[in-house]
C-alpha cells in the first residue's frame, strides 16, 4: 500500500495535485466520491442506496410492510410515527425501522415489542426481516 | 474564491491534458494561483523518490487548474442553477411539518440525531435558503452566502433520512464545491473574458461519477431484462416505448447512454456528444413521470455548463442584456441613489410579505433578512467599493419569489394540511386544530380544511362549530361523502338515528360508491352489523407523502 501511494505521488499529475491545497482537497474528493458507493456492497442492509447514486435500481423497487406487535398485540405505527418515515420503513431501510423500534421499547419499557417488515423484490425470493422482541436483540 | 492574480500554468506542463482553454483569444482570470506548488513538498515530511527531490516543482495539472469557463456562461449557470434551488427551497417547505414530529428523526450521519431539524427550524432554513439562493444567483454576495446556504443545506441534509433522495445529495455536494466557483465577475472582465476555475471542472467530474455509478447499479439481470423498468415508466411514453423498439433495449440503452455521459460531461472535446444525449436523456426521464422531483430540471441545469461558451458570449451580446448589465454595474454617478434602492427595497420587499405571504414565519424571517442588505452596502461602503444598488434590488427580488410561489402554488396550504394530518395522527389534536384552523382560514374554498376541522371540533364536544364545519365541507366536496358520514355517525352516537339515517342517505347520493356510507345505511336502517373498522368516516388525504 505504501508503495503503491509512493508510487503515485511520484507520478507527476497526482504529485502536482498533492503539492497545493486545492489539489489535495479536489484528489480527496474525487478518491471519495469513487470509493464511497462501494460501501452500499458492505452494508448490512440491501435497501440502504444513500450515497451510491443508484437511482432507478432493481432494489429501489423493492416494497416492505412494516408491522409491529406490543406484547403480542397489533400496534398502529401510524399512530406512531409520522407516515414519510413509514414510506421509508416500507423501503426497508433498516436504520429507519431500528430506530423505530429503539423508540418503541423506550415507551413502552415492560413490554415485548416485535418489529418487521415483509419485502418483495423483482428479482428474489420474499423475505421477512426481523419478528422478534427488538428491545432484546436492536438489529435487524 | 476569486483571486485575479496568480501564474497562469504551463500548457506543457507534463500532467497536462490536450485539452485547449475555452477561447484562446479572450483575456483570462486565474482563480487558482499556483503559488503553493512552487513549495518543496520534501519539507513537508512527505517521502518522495531520490531524484524527483532534485527537480524542479511540480506544475499544476492543466486538467484541474487550466479549465477556462467565459463569464457570460458562468453567470448565466449562476442565474439558472441557484434559481432553480431558489425555487426548490420554497416548494420544500410544504413538507417541514414532518421533520421533529413525535420527537422522532434518523439522520444521515448517527451523530447528528438530535440535531436534526424540527418542523419551525425547517421552514425558517428553508425561507432562508430560498432567500440565499436569490443573493447568489444574481451575484450578490456570493463569497459568504454560497457558503452560508450551503452549510444550512448541508445540515438539513445530513440531519435527517427525511431528504433522503439522491438529489439532494447531489445538491449538498455541488453547494459544497460551488463555494469554490468564482461567482462574481470582476468590473473589468467582459462577457468572453474566461475565468479559471478547477471548482467547475470538478462539478463535472462529480457528474461523471454519478452516472458511472448508476450505470454500474444497472447492470444486474432485473434491470437488463427491463423488467425493472417496465415496472417505473407507465403511461404514453411506456407506449411509445412498447410500440417501438420495447422496453428491454430502452433498458439497455440507458446504461449505454449512462456510460458514455460519465466520460463525456466532464471531457471538453466529447462536450458535442454529451450536450444533446444528456438533454435528451433528462427530458426523456421527464416525460416519463417518474418520481423524481426537481433532480430531471437540475440535471437539465447542469448541462449549461457543457454549451460551448461562444452561445452564451453571443446571447449576452444582445441589446436587452446588456442594457440590463449596465444597470447593475457598480457606477460612482449613481452612488448616492444606492442607499435610496437599499431601503426602498428593503421597505417594499418586508411590505409585500407583510400582505401577501402567507408562507409560515414568513414575515418575521423577512425582518430579519432585511438586517443582510444593510449590513452588506455598510460593509461595502467601509472597504471603500463603489455601487451596492445591486444588493437592494436582490433583496427585493428574494422576498417577491416569496410571495410568488406563495400565490402561485399551494405551499402554504399544504403546510398546514401535512402539520394538521400529522398531529392529528400523532394524537395531538390542540396542534391539529391549531393547523386546520390556519388552513381554512387561508383556503376556505376547500373541503378538506373544514372537514377534518370541524371532526376533531365535534370529538371534543364543540357541537355547534363542528356541524357547521362538516356543513361547509359538504357544501364544498358535492361528490365526496365523508363530511356527510361523519356527521351521521356523529348523530348516531347521539342517539339521534333518524336524522344520522337521513345524512347516511345523503352521503350514498352524494358518493354512491362509498362503501362506509353504504355501510352506515344498512347500520342504521337495521339491515345489518357495521363491518370491523367501518364507520371511520377518516380520509388521509392529508398525507404528507411524495
Amino acid at each position: 500500500m505504501v508503495t503503491l501511494l509512493r508510487w503515485l505521488y511520484a507520478t507527476p499529475h497526482v504529485g502536482a495535485l498533492l503539492s497545493t491545497w486545492r489539489g489535495r482537497l479536489i484528489l480527496a474528493f474525487v478518491v471519495l466520491q469513487l470509493l464511497l458507493p462501494l460501501a452500499y456492497f458492505a452494508r448490512k442492509d440491501p435497501h440502504d442506496e444513500r450515497f451510491a447514486w443508484r437511482m432507478f435500481s432493481p432494489m429501489r423497487m423493492a416494497r416492505c410492510v412494516p408491522s409491529a406487535t406490543l406484547d403480542d398485540a397489533p400496534l398502529n405505527l401510524a399512530g406512531e410515527f409520522h407516515e414519510a418515515w413509514l414510506e421509508l420503513a416500507s423501503r426497508g431501510r433498516f436504520q429507519v425501522i431500528e430506530a423505530m423500534g429503539a423508540r418503541l421499547c423506550e415507551k413502552y419499557p415492560s413490554k415485548a415489542v416485535r418489529i418487521s417488515i415483509d419485502c418483495t423484490y423483482l428479482d428474489r425470493e420474499q423475505r421477512t426481516y426481523g419478528g422478534y422482541n427488538i428491545c432484546d436483540v436492536p438489529e435487524l | 474564491m476569486a483571486k485575479k492574480k496568480g501564474k497562469k500554468p504551463a500548457k506543457t506542463a507534463p500532467s497536462a491534458t490536450t485539452e485547449k482553454p475555452a477561447d484562446k483569444t479572450a483575456p483570462s482570470i486565474d482563480s487558482a494561483p499556483p503559488a503553493a506548488v512552487r513549495r518543496d513538498p520534501a519539507k513537508r515530511g512527505l517521502a518522495i523518490a531520490k531524484p524527483r527531490a532534485a527537480e524542479p516543482p511540480p506544475e499544476p495539472p492543466a486538467f484541474w487548474f487550466g479549465f477556462d469557463v467565459a463569464w457570460a456562461k458562468l453567470l448565466a449557470f449562476r442565474l439558472v442553477f441557484f434559481g432553480l434551488l431558489a425555487l426548490d427551497a420554497l416548494l420544500q417547505l410544504r413538507h417541514a411539518p414532518r421533520y421533529g414530529a413525535g420527537g422522532f428523526n434518523v439522520a444521515q450521519l448517527p451523530l447528528l440525531d438530535g440535531l436534526g431539524p424540527t418542523r419551525v427550524l425547517y421552514a425558517i432554513a428553508q425561507l432562508v435558503c430560498a432567500y440565499l439562493f436569490v443573493l447568489a444567483a444574481l451575484g450578490v454576495a456570493t463569497r459568504i452566502a454560497v457558503p452560508l446556504v450551503a452549510a444550512i443545506y448541508a445540515w438539513l441534509y445530513f440531519g435527517s433520512q427525511l431528504d433522503g433522495y439522491q438529489h439532494h445529495y447531489l445538491v449538498a455536494l455541488l453547494l459544497g464545491i460551488a463555494c469554490f466557483v468564482p461567482w462574481q465577475r470582476p468590473a473589468e472582465a467582459g462577457h468572453a473574458t474566461t475565468v479559471r476555475t478547477w471548482a467547475v471542472r470538478l462539478v463535472l467530474v462529480q457528474l461523471g461519477i454519478l452516472y458511472l455509478w448508476a450505470a454500474i447499479s444497472k447492470l444486474d439481470a432485473a434491470w437488463l431484462d427491463g423488467s425493472t423498468l417496465s415496472v417505473q415508466i407507465q403511461g404514453s411514453v411506456r407506449e411509445l416505448i412498447d410500440d417501438t423498439v420495447g422496453i428491454k433495449l430502452v433498458a439497455r440503452l440507458t446504461i449505454l447512454a449512462e456510460l458514455v455521459l460519465a466520460v463525456a460531461i466532464w471531457v471538453r472535446p466529447a462536450w458535442f456528444v454529451a450536450l444533446p444525449l444528456g438533454v435528451a436523456f433528462h427530458v426523456g426521464i421527464l416525460m416519463s413521470n417518474l418520481e423524481i422531483g426537481l433532480f430531471a430540471y437540475l440535471m437539465l441545469a447542469m448541462y449549461l455548463l457543457v454549451i460551448p461558451d461562444r452561445a452564451y458570449v453571443w446571447l449576452a451580446e444582445r441589446r436587452p442584456l446588456e442594457v440590463l448589465r449596465r444597470l447593475f454595474a457598480p457606477s460612482a454617478t449613481r452612488d448616492l441613489l444606492v442607499g435610496l434602492v437599499t431601503l426602498s427595497g428593503i421597505a417594499i420587499a418586508t411590505t409585500l410579505v407583510a400582505l401577501m405571504c402567507r408562507l409560515p414565519f414568513s414575515l418575521g424571517v423577512a425582518l430579519g433578512l432585511g438586517l443582510v442588505p444593510l449590513a452588506l452596502v455598510a460593509h461595502r461602503r467601509l472597504r471603500g467599493r463603489p455601487g451596492g444598488a445591486a444588493i437592494g434590488a436582490a433583496h427585493l427580488v428574494a422576498l417577491a419569489l416569496w410571495v410568488l410561489v406563495d400565490r402561485t402554488t399551494s405551499v402554504s396550504v399544504d403546510y398546514y394540511r401535512f402539520w394538521g394530518g400529522s398531529s392529528r395522527r400523532l394524537g395531538d389534536a390542540e396542534a391539529a386544530e391549531r393547523a386546520y384552523r390556519k388552513m381554512v382560514a387561508l383556503a376556505p374554498d376547500e373541503g378538506s380544511g373544514h372537514f377534518q376541522l370541524g371532526r376533531l371540533l365535534l370529538k371534543r364536544g364543540e357541537e355547534r362549530e363542528g356541524l357547521e364545519e362538516l356543513r361547509r365541507a359538504q357544501e364544498l366536496e358535492t361528490a365526496r361523502a365523508r363530511a356527510y358520514v361523519a356527521e351521521a355517525q356523529y348523530l348516531a352516537g347521539k342517539g339521534r338515528t333518524a336524522e344520522a339515517l337521513a345524512k347516511a342517505e345523503e352521503a350514498t347520493y352524494a358518493e354512491p360508491t362509498d362503501q362506509t356510507a353504504l355501510d352506515l345505511v344498512d347500520q342504521l336502517s337495521g339491515k345489518k352489523r357495521p363491518p370491523a373498522g367501518a364507520g371511520s368516516g377518516a380520509s388521509d388525504d392529508d398525507q404528507d407523502q411524495r
